[in-house]
């Protein structure tokens, strides 16, 4: 612990794991809507949270055996 | 209820595990903390993410999915007229056709499960549902293929020994190669015909 402050990395492995979380929760409600419209919710909208968050976290496991 | 089903379950856990990273990012500063981080971020989301596609491809092929778009109530409607000359009412009702699989037994390749056009069409008609207007009545694009029937009918006795098929050797052949349609031959040509729904008389299915 660096005295209740976090590092660069971990801040953005938090910002990636909201925004999965953000990504999950869009598919959860997408999955409880039987209707056309809710795959388009889960595949553009839950799809792009999810890509935008494990891409964020491979970026940074790249930076980090980097640095 | 909210029924937990398998990639529901799988969201849910993860959620819970990724918490747990977002409160406390600096435990990933361990071996398995990290291990941690790999499983939420990325083997959880692709594993809810599959299932979830699986999910929802399952859903797109019941009866209730087509149905809960306005324009197709009339459709739904017409499974369910008294009337043993309506094709897709007399195998609902019948059960020739699961009841909850219905209109997708019979469109086997309509939008997202026909080529590429036809999933664009599937879009488009995403659009059309909150921002433009059905067409009254809404059509096929291309003519109802033969093929849509056969995948049942091939091979039963009725349809391959049916008087009607048999009197004329060229008609079987006709049928099965999609050159002689069934429903537009003045054969089975009594569809859904939502026009005449205000007159028809409906079933009342009994529940057990």
């Amino acid at each position: 612990m660096n005295g209740g402050k976090i590092t660069a990395v971990e801040r953005r492995l938090r910002l990636s794991g909201i925004l999965v979380i953000a990504g999950l929760c869009v598919e959860m409600a997408s999955l409880r809507w039987s209707h056309p419209t809710a795959f388009l919710f889960f595949i553009l909208l839950g799809g792009a949270l999810l890509a935008a968050g494990i891409l964020l976290y491979l970026l940074t496991l790249v930076a980090a055996s980097e640095a | 209820m909210f029924g937990l089903t398998t990639p529901v379950l799988v969201i849910l856990i993860a959620i819970i595990l990724i918490l747990v990273l977002v409160t406390r990012p600096s435990v990933t500063a361990t071996k398995g903390g990290k291990i941690l981080a790999f499983v939420v971020l990325l083997v959880f989301p692709v594993l809810a993410g599959g299932l979830g596609v699986t999910e929802h491809l399952s859903k797109s092929k019941t009866t209730n999915f087509c149905l809960s778009c306005h324009v197709m109530e009339d459709y739904g409607q017409s499974l369910r007229i008294a009337d043993k000359a309506f094709i897709p009412a007399v195998h609902y009702q019948n059960n020739l056709v699961p009841r909850d699989n219905a209109c997708f037994t019979c469109h086997t390749d309509y939008t997202m499960y026909g080529d590429m056009s036809a999933k664009l069409r599937g879009l488009k008609h995403v659009y059309v549902q909150y921002f433009g207007k059905p067409a009254q009545p809404i059509k096929l694009y291309t003519p109802y293929n033969n093929r849509e029937c056969l995948h049942c009918h091939l091979g039963s006795r009725s349809f391959e020994e049916g008087a009607t098929h048999t009197a004329d050797p060229k008609t079987l052949p006709m049928i099965k190669a999609n050159q002689l349609s069934c429903s537009s031959s003045d054969c089975h040509n009594m569809i859904h015909n939502v026009k005449g729904l205000k007159e028809a008389t409906f079933w009342k299915e009994v529940t057990q």
